[in-house]
C-alpha cells in the first residue's frame, strides 16, 4: 500500500459534534459531510459515515456507510457495510453488505451476508463466508 | 451439468446444475438452487430461500437478504443476445419428468446434443409468453420436506 499516512482535510470531530451524533448509544460515530475528502488509512473503533470523496483504506469496528452521490476509491473492512454511492475497491463485510438502487460497487467482495437492491450495479468476485460447506 | 437456453423468463424452484441462458429475467427462489453460470438479458433475483453458485452476466441484479450467492458478477449494457440454438425449439417434454438432472441419461428426443436434460414445460408457451416455465426437477418430494 502507497498509503502510508492520514490527510483529513475536514476536522471530522467537529463535524461529527455539530451534527450531533459523535455517540449512539455509546458507539463513537465518524462523520464526513459533501463537501469533506479524507484520503489514506483510517482506522477506526466506531461507526463511519462516508460523504463527499474518500481514497484509501477503511478498517472500521462498526458499521460503515457510503452516502448516495460520494465517490470512494477506498478498500473497506467493517462490521457491516451500506454502498448508496459509488464505491471502487474491495470489500469486507464481517456481517452483512448492502447495495442499495443507486449504488455502483466494483471491486471484489467477502461477505457473509449479502443484500442488493433493484437498480444497484455491481462488477466483481463476490464470496459469501458459509458457503463452503455447502460447496458441491 | 449441462446447459438450458430459454426464451423468455425462467423461474427456478427445483435444482439445477448447469448453465443458464435467459433472454429475460430469471427468479431463483423457493428452495432453488442453481449450480452453474447464469446468463440472463434482463434481470437476475435470487430470492430469500435461492442459492447461486456460479459467474452471473446480467443486466440487473437483485439479491434478498437471506440469499446464497458466490460467483463472479458482470452488469452493465455489455450483456449481448446470446446465440439461438435451434435446437431449444425441439425441447418439449410432454410430461413433467421426475427425473434429477444428469447427462448421463440417454435423452429421448433425438435433437442434436447442446440441451441434453429433460425440460418440464407446463404449456408449448404459444398463448402465455407472460407465464414464467416451472423448472421442478423432483415435484413429488417437495412437500414432504425430505431434508
Amino acid at each position: 500500500m502507497d498509503v502510508q499516512e492520514a490527510v483529513a482535510e475536514s476536522t471530522p470531530v467537529a463535524s461529527a459534534e455539530d451534527n450531533g451524533d459523535a455517540k449512539r448509544g455509546g458507539q463513537r460515530k465518524f462523520t464526513m459531510g459533501p463537501n469533506d475528502s479524507l484520503e489514506g488509512k483510517l482506522v477506526y473503533e466506531g461507526d463511519v459515515h462516508v460523504d463527499g470523496h474518500a481514497e484509501g483504506e477503511f478498517k472500521v469496528s462498526g458499521n460503515l456507510d457510503v452516502a448516495q452521490g460520494s465517490t470512494a476509491r477506498i478498500s473497506i473492512e467493517a462490521a457491516n457495510v451500506t454502498v448508496k454511492g459509488q464505491v471502487e475497491g474491495s470489500v469486507n463485510a464481517h456481517d452483512k453488505l448492502t447495495l442499495g438502487k443507486n449504488a455502483r460497487l466494483s471491486g471484489d467482495i467477502v461477505v457473509r451476508r449479502l443484500q442488493i437492491e433493484d437498480g444497484a450495479s455491481l462488477n466483481g468476485h463476490v464470496r459469501m463466508g458459509d458457503i463452503e460447506q455447502h460447496g458441491g | 451439468m449441462g446447459q438450458l437456453y430459454v426464451e423468455g423468463d425462467l423461474r427456478v424452484i427445483g435444482t439445477v446444475e448447469g448453465g443458464l441462458e435467459v433472454t429475460g429475467s430469471v427468479e431463483i427462489d423457493g428452495g432453488g438452487r442453481v449450480t452453474g453460470p447464469v446468463t440472463a438479458q434482463d434481470r437476475l433475483v435470487v430470492g430469500r430461500s435461492g442459492s447461486l453458485l456460479g459467474d452471473v452476466r446480467v443486466a440487473r441484479l437483485v439479491i434478498q437478504d437471506g440469499a446464497t450467492f458466490s460467483g463472479k458478477v458482470s452488469m452493465g449494457k455489455q450483456v449481448e443476445a446470446p446465440p439461438k440454438p435451434v435446437e431449444a425449439k425441439a425441447v418439449e417434454v410432454p410430461a413433467p419428468v421426475a427425473e434429477p438432472l444428469k447427462t448421463e441419461e440417454p435423452v429421448k428426443a433425438e435433437t442434436p446434443v447442446a440441451v441434453a436434460e429433460p425440460v418440464t414445460t407446463p404449456q408449448p408457451a404459444k398463448g402465455q409468453p407472460a407465464k414464467p416455465h416451472q423448472f421442478q426437477p423432483k415435484p413429488p418430494d417437495r412437500k414432504g420436506k425430505r431434508r
